[in-house]
């Protein structure tokens, strides 16, 4: 037993070894790239397999004899997950990443400086925020690739029997789900996850709180002042009262309960339409008789309008480590020219230039994307924010928040966990 | 690796008053590789936990030795103390449950016809040879609060609702729920290893005993026990040392339900803080910690090992 494991570790040395030695060749500086094959990360199911399709011909159609696959990462540990890879040998070529984590690897820099392409990528046309959060220390590493916003889906025949209509406050809003629940038991009136603390912020930004501030170079975490409270004893108010979701689950695939009849509305990414009117023999499927069913609006603030909302959305950017850069660039061209940033707009995300916003459509969803993409909001500009994020201190608190926990001593103690991470 | 191999061969066929070193020679192959691929990383692990070493350094900076900084910030952390209590409550808990229960199957083993000797055997090599993951995964799917068959099973059965019941938001609910899948992979390698011991214990000194009137509580605690004592030993330490530093499982668990803060365990501990947080060097602290209480679990085993071979 002992030698033959003795046997098998020498021959993995061996061939871990041989691996080393052939991983060498980078690619050279000349204006036709050397044909290589290239690996793009794209991350969950957000890419439409459309565009995915557009992006291996055409890259292979104008790089003859060189490849391109493109990868799939799952959203949960990413961070982790770019860390390893990025910095070891087999490093990917063209990566995605939320654009709230991009300066995590900005500043450590893992990424190519794409500075003197920035003209080239779309300049002044690329979404202002993301550019902002691709770059660091003056340097532009990861372009913006696309924006989403968070919309409210809900089902029109559930309101209808409640005599509710679309709210126009956020009061209202919280309301509504708590009578639907109320009077659709085993439904949420509002699903809401535990560890879904991207739709928690607006109820913390629209009751005058904010998630850190920037005192002259100390962060400060906010979840402790009194507009903060007020907004997290909304979200518990929610998670009590209006949701059935459960309290420790997290926000990935809501269509599944929707489709299942146990969701009445849900704050969800703009492409998750997509994801509940999936055909029914589709890989993930939907429930396509729900299209005249599914209505959708933007979240309402507080005072009216628009909440301000969580901009999500990712950034895309070139390895520093690609051993194939100019193949990578190429790809990353592609990735932002005007065909493939169609195919996004058209499936409701919104594409990377602005001058592209149009291709959104006119139907409800583009009209509530619009309306919400105009409020939306950023977490916190700070390279360690990214680190809040990973080490997954939101999601521990606001599954305790929906639990029933004191929302006050909770506060405090998430603020001194964040003040510790965005100040170490 | 040829010369090394064509020097030792060299020398074997002049055995005239060198047998001392030859087997020296043959453990260098060994030696060497063991230095490389686990002692190399460990050497650079003891580095990083004296440096301060965070994602900027991953990408190539350099990294400045803060001497025992990073040890003081995690002895000083009462986190880590809750997490080290943790990982070996629920260690010797996994570890008295697995024991029992393969000791139990071992003894069913004994007893069976071939054909359900067999279908044991199988059963016992499926659970053994799932990869960890995928367990974890497919448990998930049958706690699962909206749609999980158990909770489904429950309501049907005692009528309670139990619908929407989470089964990992409570922190021992959680270690149950991981102790049931720990447990029910590290059962077959008891069984088997114990069966294969029984096996051994000579039927005669156990007629004897019957026949003297000893009971089969009595015959496994004065007979079958001490001759399978080292076995047990043995056995247990391999558990102990595998349960403490248990970290698909739980990893896998907190991803699909639960609060990270009241559920990690050493090895989820470390990944926490090196890769999600950043901070490789208190990460490299905690984990020499880790090799330091491993290695002191491991003396008592290759105690034993060495004292069997004496014999």
């Amino acid at each position: 037993m002992r030698k033959l494991s003795l046997v098998a570790l020498g021959a993995a040395t061996m061939l871990a070894l041989a691996g080393c030695a052939s991983g060498g060749s980078a690619a050279s500086g000349s204006s036709t790239p050397e044909a290589g094959s290239i690996r793009v990360w794209l991350n969950g199911t957000d890419t439409p397999q459309a565009a995915r399709d557009y992006l291996k011909t055409t890259f292979e159609k104008q790089n003859p004899g060189s490849t391109l696959t493109v990868e799939e990462q799952s959203w949960t540990g990413l961070v982790d997950k770019l860390t390893t890879s990025l910095s070891g040998s087999d490093s990917p070529d063209v990566v995605e990443v939320g654009n709230t984590q991009a300066a995590a690897f900005t500043s450590a820099g893992a990424f190519e400086d794409l500075t003197s392409k920035l003209q080239e990528l779309g300049g002044s046309d690329l979404l202002p925020g993301f550019v902002a959060a691709g770059t660091y220390d003056g340097k532009f590493y990861a372009a913006p690739y696309y924006s989403g916003a968070r919309l409210v889906f809900y089902k029109k025949d559930l309101l209808a029997a409640s005599g509710l209509s679309v709210p126009t406050t956020l009061d209202q809003y919280v309301s509504n789900g708590v009578t639907l629940a109320a009077a659709n038991p085993g439904v949420s009136g509002i699903y809401f996850p535990g560890q879904d603390w991207y739709n928690a912020l607006p109820y913390i930004w629209e009751n005058g709180g904010e998630i850190a501030t920037d005192d002259n170079g100390t962060w400060k975490a906010g979840f402790e002042s009194a507009g903060a409270i007020a907004g997290l004893k909304q979200v518990q108010q929610v998670m009590e009262k209006a949701s059935v979701a459960p309290k420790d689950g997290n926000e990935t695939d809501p269509q599944v309960p929707f489709c299942a009849g146990t969701v009445a509305q849900v704050s969800a990414p703009s492409w998750v339409k997509g994801s509940i009117l999936a055909a029914a023999d589709a890989k993930a499927p939907g429930c396509p008789d729900q299209t005249a069913n599914l209505g959708v609006y933007a979240l309402p603030g507080k005072n009216g309008g628009a909440a301000q909302v969580f901009a999500g959305g990712s950034n895309i950017a070139i390895a520093a480590k690609s051993a194939h850069p100019d193949l990578a660039y190429s790809a990353l061209k592609i990735m932002l020219g005007t065909d493939y940033q169609t195919i996004l707009g058209k499936t409701g995300l919104v594409p990377a230039l602005k001058s592209l916003s149009s291709t959104l459509g006119t139907d409800d969803v583009a009209k509530a994307t619009a309306e919400a993409a105009a409020n939306a909001k950023l977490t916190p500009a700070s390279p360690k924010w990214a680190d809040v994020e990973a080490a997954g201190i939101l999601q521990d608190f606001f599954v305790k928040i929906g639990q029933g926990g004191d929302v006050t001593a909770l506060a405090t103690d998430v603020d001194s966990k964040i003040n510790a991470i965005l100040n170490g | 690796m040829t010369t090394l191999l064509g020097s030792v061969s060299s020398r074997l066929r002049r055995p005239v008053g060198r047998k001392g070193l030859a087997p020296a020679l043959l453990l260098v192959p060994a030696t060497l590789i063991l230095i490389a691929i686990i002692g190399w990383p460990l050497l650079q692990l003891v580095i990083v936990s004296f440096q301060q070493f965070g994602r900027a350094q991953v990408f190539g900076q350099a990294a400045p030795f803060v001497g025992f900084d990073n040890y003081t910030r995690v002895l000083g952390d009462p986190q880590f103390w809750q997490v080290l209590a943790r990982s070996f409550l629920f260690c010797i808990v996994n570890v008295v449950v697995t024991m029992s229960l393969g000791t139990l199957v071992a003894l069913l083993m004994t007893r069976l016809n071939k054909f359900f000797r067999t279908l044991v055997s199988v059963g016992l090599l499926l659970a053994w040879a799932m990869p960890a993951l995928t367990a974890v995964i497919i448990w998930g799917w049958l706690f699962d609060t909206q749609f999980g068959v158990v909770n489904y099973l429950l309501s049907q059965v005692t009528g309670i609702d139990f619908t929407g019941h989470s089964w990992l938001i409570d922190p021992i609910s959680f270690f149950a729920v991981a102790g049931v899948i720990i447990t029910w992979q590290s059962v077959p390698f008891v069984a088997f290893t114990i069966y294969a011991g029984l096996t051994q214990v000579p039927d005669e000194v156990m007629e004897a005993a019957q026949l003297d009137g000893a009971g089969a509580v009595q015959r496994f605690r004065l007979i079958v026990f001490p001759y399978l004592k080292s076995i047990f030993l043995v056995v247990t330490i391999l558990q102990v040392i595998w349960d403490l530093r248990v970290f698909t499982q739980i990893f896998a668990l907190q991803g699909i339900g639960g609060i990270r803060e009241q559920t990690s365990t050493l090895g989820v501990y470390i990944y926490q803080t090196s890769l999600g947080t950043g901070d490789y060097g208190a990460g490299g602290a905690i984990a020499v910690i880790m090799v330091i209480i491993m290695l002191a679990i491991s003396i008592f085993y290759v105690r034993q090992t060495i004292k069997e071979e004496a014999l």
